[in-house]
């Protein structure tokens, strides 16, 4: 049970460090409520979803970036859609790399699309990286027999 | 380049100006101005140059905004100036040249004509003298002829006189003869004869004492036959001089004559030699031909020409006697002075070699000399004029005259003078002569030099004038035109300053615009977190009242912020009102359902006195319509501590202007002017008006609170302006709100005013312009209920509420009976009803309250509307006075007023003795009509029932009573809906339909808690068909936040699948029943294409809608949001269904939600989905919602 425990801490070490680097926010924890004995991996299948949807979502955009008439329309309509997803499951950096990500759309600048959108993939990665961690934390826990504790 | 332009220009200009100076006083004072200008222009230009330095020091913007306009103004002052200079130097060119023309002309003209003229008379005047003298030569010439022919025929007559007597006779007829030509000519000097033998005759005139003398010699002395020697060389030395002179033994006697006759008139005399005139002797011609010269002589002081010639003895070929003859010049002379007289000048003669031998002037022509008189040279002569010509002539020429010998001179400068000088040669033989004549050119040309001078004198100041007053009409024209440009460069330079600032302003409400967004998120991440740390449990009391605190300023905070940036759009211009129709009275009801939570607090009664001519529906912009009422009663809120806050309004139609009671009336008493510019404004604005259907819709805010001093009526409105500074202390607030209010008053063209009140308080009064549908029946309250014979009892605490209803009751033609406390509300009820049900035994009396005979009761329907607050709660007391009111439950109606803190426990104990009716605090008309048509309907109901069979108490009682187990009551409620349909008008029937069709589907979820069942309980019995534009506000349940939703049947409309996930399961979780379509196309075709449901009954009348609510991705492939939601619009325009439709948008900003609005959505959701608001919003649109239940 020690080990439960410690991987318990490690845990709630590891959530509370993403929501402090600002890597989640309250959404994520709204989606944590939301789960229960009725969808009992509803966080890993929307996280999931969302990392779906950003992949497809990022590589629409490299495409349109990279046209020699960018559209910068569907550019922006891209970097809502990514901005809508990312805050719904509270990848709260993501969500603000958007929002510069859509000043630039609107003022039609290619140098500052382009780099928001490696900040976009960046921060993407990051919060992917941290995400799969924090799941194979908790399947750790589960495995162990343990339960995840939630996060207030 | 330009400013050595300049430069340039201004020193022209300066020397010009020098060499002007010297002329007149004003012109100095000109010239001092235009050089002081210049010196201005010099130091502003200095000015302007000097700061350019120091500028690049310090970069300030506006500084060299300032220095650019200065720049221009400058340099359009330059570019006058030089132009004034260009143009007054054009002017002076031009009229110097015309004056030097028109004076070149006219002089040379005049000047050659004259000269010719002139010419001409010099030749005419030196012409005359010579000629004279020619004459004077001639007839001398003659003269002498004439003598030597005469002498030759006497001498040939007497030719060899034999005797002295023949001698003497010879002698006698040459006197004779001589004497005869010498008299016949007067100018003839002297007639001299000398014989060959020595003997002289002479005929001498002197002029001086005008005698006449016969001179000769002594005839003795010589030998007749001597010198008549036919011997050539004899005779010819007979002839010398030496033989004469040294003939001086010979006696010269001299008589004077008679000049006419000739007589002797005096003694003969001898005379010495020297008293001798020239006798011409042989040695004059000496080779037998006519001799000239000139000579002198004593007796005359002018020259005189003598002539002589041989006599010739024609048979001895030899001289026999020699003629002399003399001749005065003197004649010429006297020519000379009369024409000189006559002109001017000087005129005279001279030998060719210089001798003088006449002039015009008085001065002598001949020197005394010892030897006699002598000639002189024309150089010598003793006139000045004569003198200083003939030196100029000899100075010119030199002893060698022209080869002409003319000589013509015009500019000969004699002493002071210039003479024309001009020469003649006179060429004669022996004796050439030169006339010169000298005329000073004043004579001629004086006039016309004098003229010409004036001329020019006169021709210079006039164009000097000319130039001066042509420099100062260019001055004074071009001052106006500078000064113009002047302006219009200011204008232009003013022009620019205000574009600047205009787009500076621009850019300051743009960034504002910009800031709301970035300041509301922190603020809104501040509250969000705040909510965060009060929900956790594990804080102390202390922390949690910090907090707390820190969220109650927060969110004070962002109000403030809210109001400002409101203020800042309102100011820039970007407050755009939107024109969308809206239920004016719902929304001010429900604004004063949420103060009034508030007041109750505060010992404040809200009160919302509507009149019955407020159109229901108005057009405009509702959410600021109400900000003016949220902020007005706030602001009253906050200063009032007890009493009451009133929002009364009423309409005036501007059309017709009926009377609207007893307001309307004041209205126009206090506002005259306010409403004579409505009055002009509607006839202007008449035609415009029909067509818009406009309405003026009066408010007043009424108050009991602290009130305001009448001199800050006006300034309250001001921004940042509180009535008393210190209330700022006392109440906080920034003094936004009624700037904010003001201004958009005044945006929906009306106006608002603090007006006087009698008694304490505040009372403000605005007026609305708003569009109304154009065809809006309105409800007539009285015919409605006037014949249903309602009575209703009031039994409220607050009085003001009270007093109002039972009013507006009264004028619909409700007969209302008033309680305001528990007591009073027993009197009234047993008065009432008691004395009915023993009529036989009591007979009551009563002033108030007449008793209601049995019969009467039967047709009118009794409400009585009982105030929680009346109850006395606070011990058990209450549940006594419920059974006390039980008494009275068959024969009326009981409508229970809730407080909104009113607990559980009582509305469970009403529910469960059959007082389903109730409202919340505060009541107002809508829901006293809602209560009053409830009555009425059940009334008609049991009425029916009754008819149909089985007492109406009895059903009433069944019906009511068995309403707490619900399970059993389905098929009851349907069967009593189902007969219900029947009577009820047909337009009523779908909504009795639909709400027992919710019935049934609030069956379906018998596994709900109890308190939803108890909701649904009541929701099923409360329902009551009502007519579409009421709103039934139902008594706020509490709702247990897990199953909220429960029964609502949501569409959710979203592309990303995270989201859609999401949501539904949050929405899921609360109960709903929720439908993914993934774009906008899918969600139209899902309301136009309902899933099959268990609604059998409904398949004839028109499908309600398969969902409750959609709630509304904005961005969405295929279709998006907006258009999805118009596309329903749409599709419900002609039906009265009306779909709840919520965006969800990621957007933040308000003009998203404007545009969310103006589509016909009908609130607004931001990503990510707060689950609390989502709940929320979602309950309160299905409420809204007549033909839905929860």
């Amino acid at each position: 049970m020690a080990a439960v425990s410690q991987l318990q801490r490690q845990f709630i070490e590891y959530t509370t460090s993403l929501y402090n680097e600002g890597y989640l926010d309250d959404q994520f924890t709204q989606l944590q409520k939301l789960q229960d004995e009725s969808n009992p991996e509803f966080v890993v299948e929307v996280v999931s979803l969302f990392f779906e949807d950003s992949e497809k979502l990022l590589n629409n955009l490299a495409t349109a970036l990279q046209q020699k008439i960018v559209d910068y329309k569907q550019v922006d309509s891209h970097v809502h859609q990514f901005k809508g997803s990312s805050s719904s499951i509270g990848a709260q950096r993501v969500t603000n790399v958007c929002v510069h990500f859509r000043n630039y759309c609107e003022e039609k600048n290619l140098d500052g699309c382009l780099r928001c959108l490696q900040q976009v993939k960046h921060e993407y990665i990051l919060v992917r990286n941290k995400l799969e961690t924090l799941f194979r934390l908790e399947q750790q826990i589960v495995q162990a027999g343990g339960s995840i504790p939630m996060m207030e | 380049m330009f400013q050595q332009n300049k430069m340039a220009a201004k020193q022209n200009k300066r020397s010009y100006m020098i060499s002007r100076s010297s002329s007149t006083p004003p012109m100095a004072s000109f010239v001092k101005r235009v050089f002081g200008k210049i010196q201005s222009a010099v130091n502003s230009w200095e000015r302007n140059h000097s700061p350019c330095k120091r500028r690049s020091l310090h970069r300030d913007v506006e500084q060299e905004d300032l220095q650019h306009i200065n720049t221009n103004c400058l340099s359009s002052y330059y570019s006058v100036f030089v132009a004034r200079l260009a143009i007054m130097v054009m002017l002076a060119i031009l009229i110097g040249l015309l004056t030097l023309l028109t004076w070149h002309f006219t002089k040379v003209y005049t000047r050659t004509s004259l000269n010719a003229l002139a010419y001409g008379l010099r030749y005419e005047l030196l012409q005359r003298p010579v000629l004279r003298m020619w004459s004077i030569l001639n007839s001398t010439v003659e003269i002498t002829t004439a003598q030597v022919r005469l002498s030759e025929y006497v001498i040939r007559k007497y030719n060899k006189p034999e005797n002295q007597a023949h001698e003497v006779e010879l002698y006698e007829v040459m006197r004779d003869v001589t004497w005869a030509l010498f008299a016949s000519y007067r100018a003839l000097n002297s007639i001299t004869i000398k014989y060959k033998n020595g003997f002289v005759q002479a005929f001498h005139r002197d002029p001086r004492d005008n005698s006449t003398y016969y001179l000769y010699n002594d005839l003795t002395n010589y030998t007749m036959a001597g010198p008549y020697d036919a011997n050539l060389s004899s005779s010819h030395q007979g002839w010398n001089d030496q033989t004469i002179r040294s003939n001086i033994s010979a006696i010269w006697y001299r008589e004077p004559l008679d000049p006419d006759t000739g007589e002797k008139i005096g003694k003969q005399k001898a005379i010495p030699p020297d008293e001798l005139i020239n006798i011409a002797g042989i040695s004059q011609v000496p080779y037998g031909a006519a001799s000239w010269h000139v000579a002198v002589s004593k007796f005359t002081n002018s020259p005189l020409l003598s002539a002589a010639m041989p006599v010739w003895d024609a048979s001895q070929g030899s001289i026999v006697a020699v003629v002399g003859v003399t001749t005065s010049l003197y004649s010429a002379g006297q020519l000379m002075k009369e024409l000189v007289e006559f002109h001017s000048g000087h005129i005279y003669l001279t030998s060719q070699e210089g001798w003088l031998l006449a002039t015009s002037s008085t001065t002598p022509l001949l020197t005394n000399s010892s030897t006699g008189p002598k000639l002189m040279m024309a150089v010598d002569s003793q006139d000045p004029v004569i003198q200083t010509g003939a030196k100029w002539l000899l100075k010119a020429h030199g002893n060698k005259p022209p080869p002409n010998h003319e000589v013509h001179i015009e500019h000969a400068k004699l002493g002071h003078q210039i003479y024309y000088i001009d020469s003649f040669f006179l060429n004669l033989k022996r004796l050439p002569m030169v006339g010169v004549l000298i005329i000073p050119r004043k004579y001629i040309m004086g006039k016309v030099d004098e003229r010409a001078f004036k001329t020019l004198m006169i021709l210079i100041s006039a164009s000097v004038c000319i130039l001066l007053i042509g420099c100062v009409c260019i001055f004074v024209l071009t001052n106006g035109v500078s000064k113009e440009m002047k302006l219009r460069a200011e204008l232009i330079s003013h022009l620019d300053a205000r574009r600047k600032a205009e787009a500076s302003s621009n850019y300051k409400s743009q960034f504002l615009a910009n800031m709301s967004h970035e300041l509301r998120t922190p603020m809104a991440a501040v509250i969000g977190l705040l909510d965060i740390l009060i929900s956790d449990e594990c804080l102390t009391n202390e922390q949690y009242a910090t907090i707390s605190q820190i969220r109650k300023c927060s969110t004070a905070l962002l109000r403030l912020l809210n109001n400002i940036l409101d203020i800042s759009k309102v100011e820039s211009g970007k407050l755009v009102l939107e024109e969308a129709e809206f239920d004016m009275g719902r929304e001010l009801e429900g604004l004063g359902d949420m103060f009034s939570v508030q007041c109750k607090n505060h010992n404040v009664e809200t009160v919302i006195d509507l009149s019955d001519d407020m159109p229901k529906v108005v057009q405009g912009d509702s959410a600021r319509v109400v900000q003016i009422f949220a902020n007005l009663i706030s602001n009253s809120i906050k200063f009032t501590t007890s009493g009451y806050i009133i929002l009364r309004g009423w309409c005036e139609d501007p059309h017709f202007c009926t009377e609207n009671g007893n307001f309307a009336l004041d209205q126009k008493a206090l506002w005259p002017a306010q409403k004579n510019k409505l009055l002009q404004q509607e006839n202007q604005e008449k035609s415009s008006c029909e067509k818009d259907n406009k309405v003026i819709l009066w408010f007043e805010v009424d108050d009991t609170g602290c009130g305001i001093d009448p001199s800050k009526w006006e300034s309250v409105f001001e921004s940042f302006e509180q009535a008393d500074p210190s209330t700022t202390r006392l109440h906080g607030g920034t003094g936004l709100g009624l700037c904010i209010v003001r201004t958009l008053v005044n945006k929906m063209g009306g106006e608002i005013r603090v007006v006087k009140k009698n008694g304490p308080g505040t009372l403000m009064q605005l007026y609305l312009l708003l569009g109304t549908p154009v065809d809006m029946p309105l409800e007539n309250y009285k015919l409605k209920y006037a014949d249903h014979n309602l009575k209703v009892v009031l039994a409220l605490n607050g009085s003001m509420c009270r007093m109002i209803l039972s009013k507006w009751l009264f004028k619909i033609g409700v007969h209302t009976w008033d309680a305001c406390e528990w007591n009073e509300l027993t009197h009234i009820l047993q008065e009432l009803f008691i004395p009915s049900r023993y009529t036989q035994n009591l007979t009551y009396e009563c002033s108030k309250v007449e008793s209601i005979s049995k019969q009467e009761m039967e047709v009118s329907v009794f409400i009585i509307v009982v105030d929680i607050g009346l109850l006395n709660l606070s011990t058990d007391i209450w549940k006594e006075q419920l059974n006390f009111l039980d008494i009275f439950y068959k024969t009326a109606k009981f409508a229970w007023v809730l407080n909104h803190d009113t607990s559980n426990t009582i509305k469970m104990e009403l529910h469960n003795r059959g007082h389903l009716l109730m409202v919340n605090e505060p009541l107002y008309k809508s829901k006293m009509i809602q209560i009053m048509e409830a009555a009425i309907k059940e009334k008609m109901i049991s009425l029916r029932h009754g008819i149909l069979g089985g007492d109406t108490h009895e059903f009433l009682e069944i019906d009511n009573v068995h309403s707490d187990p619900e399970s059993s009551n389905d098929s009851e409620k349907s069967e009593l809906y189902s007969s219900s349909t029947r009577i009820v008008q047909v337009e009523e029937t779908r909504r009795a339909l639909s709400s027992s069709r919710y019935g049934i589907v609030n069956n379906c979820f018998l596994e709900l808690t109890e308190v939803c069942s108890e909701r649904n309980k009541l929701g099923a019995n409360e329902t009551f068909p009502v007519s579409q534009e009421k709103r039934m506000q139902y008594a706020e349940k509490p709702i247990s936040e897990q199953k909220s939703l429960e029964g609502v049947r949501i569409l959710l409309a979203e592309d990303t699948p995270i989201l859609q996930r999401v949501a539904t399961i949050m929405l899921e979780k609360m109960g709903a029943t929720v439908v993914v379509v993934g774009d906008g196309v899918q969600a139209v075709e899902a309301l136009q294409n309902p899933s099959e449901g268990g609604m059998t009954t409904q398949t004839k009348m028109r499908d309600p809608p398969p969902h409750d609510l959609i709630l509304m991705d904005c961005q969405m492939p295929k279709m998006d949001g907006y258009e999805a939601t118009k596309a329903i619009r749409r599709a419900e325009m002609g039906t009265d269904l009306h779909t709840p439709i919520v965006a969800l948008t990621a957007h933040a900003m308000s003009s998203d939600e404007a545009k969310c609005l103006e589509v016909g959505m009908d609130a607004y959701l931001t990503k990510p989905i707060d689950c609390k608001l989502m709940v929320s919003t979602i309950l309160s649109l299905i409420k809204l919602q007549p033909n839905s239940l929860t």
